[in-house]
C-alpha cells in the first residue's frame, strides 16, 4: 500500500472531495472540542490565561509529526508526495506578524472562525465576513504585490535541508520543545490565578494522569526518531541544468564502444561499468567486468564520491536517464557508452567487414577481427581468417568474462548491489 | 421553460442542455415543503382531538400558503410565455405532468387557506380589521365538524398528490435516466415531509425565544413573539426523525434500482454515487441533511442534549441540496 | 427536558483534543498529501463574487484571473471547510455550547467588539495572503512537516499576537 492515497490513484478528484469533507469533519470537531470555537477562549492564550491555543496546536503538531515522520520511515508513505508549502521567508514572516495582530484584534484565526460561527458566535459571523471583504480587497492588490511576495524564495524545503540536520534528530527536539513548552504554559496558567481552566494538568497531579502518559508516548516514539534518520523515500536533489547541458553539447558525457573496447582489452583507465538491465538479460550477456544494477535499484545503490561510472543499457535511453539521476547525486564522473549494448554488438562484437577493403584499411580491419575475437565474438562478412589469427597474437589474452577490468572496482561489488 | 420532447419522439435532439435553471430546483423544494405542510396540518385537523404536543400544527396552513405562492412564482419566473399561463388552465391533459401540476396547484391553494382559517393567529401586526373578519368565519367554520373534517381530508390528500407530483414531474421525462423512476414521488415526499415537519420546529424553537436576552434573540425575538409562546418542537422531532429514516430508505431502494437497470441507468446512478454531483450529494444530502441531523435529533430526544434549532436547518439545508442536486444531475444523464 | 438541566459540558482536555486534531491531520496527509487548511475557502469565495461580477475586469488582473473558468465551489478547501462548519456544529450541540452570543471581554462592548472582529478578519486576509496560507495551512500543517517557511510563519504569528495584545486587553480581558 502506497501513502498518500491520493497522489497514488488510489481514488480520484470527485472522492477528493468527499473525503475533504469528511476531514473537514473531524478538523471541525476537534477544534470545537478544544474550545476553539470561543473567541474569548482563544484570545486569553495572548493573556497567559489559557494556554490551550498553544497546548493544542502543538499537540496535534507533535501527533501529526511523529505519525508522518514514522509512516514514512517504515516505507508505507512517500513523504515527497506530502505538499511543502514553498518557503518565502520574508513574505512568511511579515505574513505571520499582520496574522497574529488580526489573531489578537478578530479573536479568530480562519479555521476557528467557521467552528465558532457554527456554534453561533456573532462575532465570528463578522470575522468571516471581515474575512471575505478583505480577500476581496486584498485581491487587487495581489498583482502589485507579486514582486515581494516571491522574494525570499528558499523552494520547498524543511528545516532539516536547510539546516543540513538529521530529520529524526529534528522531531526529537520538537518532542521536547513542545512538552517544555506545555509545562511552561501550565506554569504560566497558575501564575495567572487561572489554573481551573486545564483539566488534567500535566503539574500538580500525583501519579500517571492521562496526559501524562501522552506526554511520555511523545517522548518515548520521538526519541527512537533521532536514531532513525530521514523518513524521505530516496534523495531530495538539485541539478546544475546549465553545467549538465554544456557536458551533453561537448560529448563529455559519452564513451564510445570503440573507446571502451579499447580500455578493456589494454585494462587501464577501466571506469565502474555499469549494466542497467534485467537480471535476466544480464545473465545471458553482459560487458566484461560488468555489475548489473538494474534501473528500479539504482536510487539505492550507493557510489563513493570520486569514483568514475560507466552506464550502459540496451540502447541509449535507460543509460541517459541513470545518467542524469547520478549527475543530479552530484557524481562528477558519469558517463554512458554511446549507443549501449546495440552499438558494442554491432560495432564490436561482430563489425561488418568490407569485402575489399582499401590497403589503408587494411590494418584497422585487421584490428576489428582481433577486438571481436577477443571479446568472443565473430566478424560478418569480408575477411580471410588467416589475417584474424594473425592478428589476434598481437593482442592480450582475453580476460575471463567474469574477472572485472577495473581492477580496484572489484571489492566494491557486494555492498553495490545490496540494494537488488 | 422551454418545449422539449419528454419521450424521446424527436430522436436527432437528446436533450443534453440544461434548459432548467434555479427556478426548478427552488419550485419543488418549496412545492416539496408545501406538500409536508399539507399533510401534516390536514393530519392534524382530522385526528382532531388537542394534542399537547401539536401547538406547531396551527402553523402548517399559514406557512402553506406563503411558501406556496413564492413557488408559484418561480415556476411563473420559469415560463418562456409568461403572458400564456391562463392557457394552463384552459385545458386538462391526462397525460401531461405539467397539466396536473397546475391543477393540482389550483386545488391545493383554497385548501390551504380554509385549514389557515381554522387556526387563525391571536394577533397580526397589522390589519386587525382582517384578522376580526376572519376569526368570524373560523367561529362559522369550526361548528360544522363535519366540513372541518372535509378541509382535513383535502389537506392529507392534497398534500400527498403535490408531494409525489413534484416527483413524478421528473420522473415522467423519459430522456432523462436519472429521474426515469416511479420511486422519485414518494421520495419527493418523504424529502418534503422531513422539511415541513423541520420548518415548523424551526418555528416553535424560535418562537419560545424571549426578546431580551441575546444578541440576535432581539432581532428574531419581535418577529416571533407573534408565534404561540408555548409551542413544543417535540412532536415535530419525532414525525422529522422517521421522515428523515423513510427518506432514507427510499433513496437507497432508487439508487439500488438504477444500480441494477440497464447501464445508461447505472451511469446515472454513478454520476450521484462517484461521479460529477457524488461529493455535493454525499457531503450536503446524505451527511449534512439526514445522518448528521437523524443523530442529533435522537440524542435530542433520548435527552441526552439541549434542543436546538440546528437540526431543522440542516434538514432544509439538505432537502434543497436533493433537489438542486437532482435537478442538476439529471439533465447531464442522458442515453 | 427543561434547558436548565442541559449545561454546557466542560471542554476536552486540550491534550486530547490536539491528539485528535493531529490524527485527523495525519489522515488528510496519508489520504491526500495535503494538509488542512482555512483562508483559501475565503479567498475562492471572494474569487467567485469578484469573476462573477466583473468578469473583464478579472481578465486584466493576474490574480482574479486565476480564478476564472473555474467552478469556485468544486474546491477540496471549500468542502474541507463545509466539514469544519457541520463538524464544529454537531462538537458544539453534543456538549450544549452553541449559542447565540458575541463573545467580549466584560469591559467591552458588543458593538466595538463586532467592529474590530470585522477589522479583525480583514487584517487576516491580508496575513494569509502574505504568507500564503494561516493558523490552519501553515502552523499546523507546515509545522508537522518541519517545513522552514512555517516554523518561521508560527514563531512570527505568536511574537505579532503577544506583541499586540497588550494594546487590546480591554477587549478580552
Amino acid at each position: 500500500m502506497d501513502a498518500p492515497f491520493y497522489k497514488f490513484g488510489l481514488f480520484g478528484d470527485n472522492a477528493s472531495l468527499l473525503v475533504a469533507f469528511v476531514i473537514g469533519l473531524g478538523f471541525g470537531f476537534f477544534l470545537e472540542r478544544g474550545g476553539f470555537g470561543s473567541g474569548n477562549k482563544l484570545a486569553r492564550q495572548f493573556y497567559f490565561r489559557d494556554m490551550a491555543v498553544l497546548k493544542v496546536m502543538f499537540t496535534a503538531i507533535v501527533t501529526a509529526m511523529l505519525g508522518v515522520f514514522w509512516l514514512s520511515r517504515v516505507g508505507f508513505m512517500d513523504l515527497s508526495q506530502v505538499y511543502l508549502v514553498p518557503t518565502h521567508l520574508g513574505p512568511q514572516v511579515l505574513g505571520g506578524l499582520v496574522l497574529g495582530l488580526g489573531f489578537v484584534v478578530g479573536g479568530y484565526c480562519p479555521g476557528t472562525s467557521i467552528v465558532a460561527a457554527a456554534t453561533g458566535r456573532v462575532d465570528a459571523m463578522v470575522y468571516m465576513a471581515g474575512m471575505f471583504a478583505g480577500m476581496v480587497m486584498v485581491g487587487f492588490a495581489m498583482p502589485a504585490m507579486d514582486g515581494f511576495l516571491s522574494s525570499g524564495d528558499y523552494g520547498q524545503v524543511t528545516l532539516a535541508k536547510q539546516w543540513n540536520v538529521s530529520y529524526g534528530v529534528l522531531v526529537t527536539l520538537v518532542v521536547f520543545m513542545a512538552v517544555a513548552a506545555f509545562l511552561a504554559s501550565e506554569w504560566a496558567e497558575v501564575k495567572t490565578g487561572s489554573r481551573e481552566l486545564t483539566s488534567q494538568p500535566l503539574l500538580g497531579m500525583k501519579g500517571l494522569t492521562r496526559s501524562r502518559g501522552l506526554m511520555l508516548a511523545f517522548i518515548g516514539v520521538g526519541v527512537v526518531a533521532a536514531t532513525a534518520g530521514s523518513p524521505y523515500r530516496g534523495h531530495d536533489v538539485r541539478v546544475n541544468e546549465k553545467e549538465l547541458g554544456q557536458m551533453v553539447s561537448r560529448q563529455a558525457d559519452h564513451v564510445t564502444v570503440d573507446d571502451l573496447a579499447g580500455r578493456l582489452i589494454a585494462g587501464t583507465n577501466v571506469p565502474r561499468l555499469i549494466d542497467l538491465r534485467e537480471p535476466g538479460e544480464f545473465g545471458r550477456y553482459h560487458l566484461p567486468g560488468a555489475e548489473n544494477v538494474p534501473m528500479a535499484t539504482l536510487a539505492s545503490a550507493q557510489w563513493r564520491a570520486d569514483e568514475s561510472v560507466l552506464l550502459y543499457s540496451g540502447s541509449d535511453a535507460h543509460a541517459e536517464q541513470a545518467w542524469l539521476m547520478l549527475k543530479a547525486r552530484r557524481l562528477p564522473q558519469v558517463y554512458t557508452v554511446e549507443g549501449g549494448l546495440d552499438a558494442w554488438n554491432d560495432r564490436v562484437l561482430f563489425p561488418r567487414l568490407t569485402e575489399n577493403p582499401a590497403p589503408g584499411e587494411v590494418d584497422a580491419q585487421k584490428r576489428k577481427v582481433a577486438v571481436s575475437k577477443h571479446f568472443g565474438g565473430t566478424p560478418r562478412g569480408g575477411a580471410a581468417p588467416g589475417e584474424v589469427k594473425d592478428a589476434a597474437m598481437s593482442l592480450p589474452p582475453p580476460p575471463p568474462a567474469e574477472v572485472p577490468a577495473g581492477g580496484d572496482a572489484a571489492p566494491k561489488k557486494k555492498a553495490k548491489k545490496e540494494g537488488c | 421553460m422551454l418545449e422539449l420532447s419528454s419521450n424521446r419522439h424527436n430522436p436527432g435532439i437528446d436533450p443534453a442542455l440544461h434548459a432548467w435553471g434555479w427556478e426548478i430546483p427552488v419550485y419543488l423544494f418549496l412545492g416539496g415543503m408545501v406538500a409536508g405542510l399539507l399533510v401534516l396540518g390536514g393530519f392534524h385537523i382530522l385526528k382532531g382531538r388537542n394534542d399537547p404536543h401539536a401547538e406547531a400544527y396551527p402553523w402548517a396552513p399559514m406557512l402553506g400558503v406563503v411558501l406556496l405562492s413564492a413557488g408559484m412564482g418561480t415556476l411563473f419566473l420559469d415560463l418562456s410565455h409568461k403572458l400564456y399561463v391562463w392557457r394552463l388552465y384552459l385545458t386538462f391533459q391526462p397525460t401531461s405532468p405539467m397539466s396536473w401540476g397546475a391543477w393540482i396547484l389550483l386545488l391545493v391553494y383554497p385548501a390551504l387557506l380554509l385549514a389557515a382559517l381554522l387556526h387563525p393567529p391571536e394577533t397580526v401586526p397589522f390589519g386587525d380589521a382582517v384578522l376580526a373578519r376572519a376569526k368570524v368565519w373560523s367561529r362559522w367554520l369550526r361548528m360544522r365538524p363535519r366540513l372541518v373534517q372535509a378541509i382535513g381530508a383535502a389537506n392529507l390528500l392534497g398534500g400527498v398528490s403535490l408531494g409525489i407530483y413534484t416527483g413524478i414531474l421528473l420522473g415522467s421525462l423519459g430522456a432523462r435516466p436519472l429521474w426515469n423512476s416511479a420511486i422519485l414521488g414518494p421520495l419527493f415526499l418523504f424529502s418534503g415531509l422531513s422539511t415541513a415537519a423541520a420548518a415548523l420546529h424551526l418555528l416553535s424553537m424560535l418562537s419560545k425565544r424571549q426578546v431580551k436576552g441575546q444578541f440576535g434573540d432581539a432581532l428574531l425575538g419581535g418577529f416571533f413573539k407573534l408565534l404561540d409562546p408555548k409551542a413544543g418542537g417535540e412532536a415535530m422531532l419525532r414525525a422529522d426523525t422517521s421522515f428523515l429514516t423513510i427518506e432514507l430508505g427510499i433513496m437507497a431502494l432508487w439508487l439500488l434500482g438504477l444500480l441494477t437497470a440497464t447501464s445508461v441507468h447505472r451511469e446515472a446512478a454513478a454520476l450521484l454515487l462517484s461521479g460529477d454531483y457524488a461529493p455535493a450529494f454525499w457531503a450536503l444530502v446524505i451527511i449534512t441533511g439526514i445522518l448528521t441531523p437523524l443523530f442529533i435529533q435522537t440524542a435530542e430526544l433520548s435527552g441526552k442534549i439541549r434542543h436546538t434549532a440546528a437540526p431543522a436547518v440542516l434538514v432544509i439545508i439538505g432537502g434543497f441540496a436533493l433537489r438542486w442536486i437532482l435537478v442538476s444531475a439529471g439533465q447531464t444523464s442522458h442515453w | 427536558m427543561s434547558d436548565e438541566t442541559h449545561a454546557p459540558k466542560p471542554y476536552m482536555n486540550p491534550y486530547f483534543a490536539g491528539f485528535g486534531l493531529g490524527l485527523v491531520l495525519l489522515t488528510a496527509f496519508v489520504t491526500m498529501g495535503r494538509g488542512l487548511g482555512g483562508s483559501s475557502a475565503f479567498a475562492s469565495a471572494a474569487g467567485a463574487l469578484v469573476t462573477t461580477v466583473a468578469p473583464d475586469y478579472s481578465a486584466t488582473n493576474s490574480y482574479w484571473a486565476s480564478f476564472l473558468g473555474t467552478n469556485p465551489f468544486k474546491e477540496w478547501l471549500v468542502f474541507q471547510v463545509l466539514g469544519v462548519f457541520v463538524g464544529g456544529l454537531v462538537s458544539g450541540l453534543l456538549a450544549n455550547r452553541t449559542k447565540l452570543v458575541v463573545e467580549h471581554g466584560p469591559r467591552f462592548t458588543r458593538v466595538k467588539r463586532l467592529a474590530l472582529a470585522f477589522v479583525g478578519g480583514s487584517i487576516m486576509a491580508v496575513g494569509a495572503k502574505l504568507a500564503s496560507g494561516c493558523t490552519s495551512g501553515q502552523a499546523l500543517t507546515g509545522g508537522s512537516l518541519l517545513n522552514l517557511g512555517s516554523w518561521a510563519f508560527m514563531m512570527a504569528m505568536f511574537g505579532g499576537a503577544y506583541g499586540a495584545a497588550w494594546f487590546l486587553r480591554k477587549q478580552w480581558i
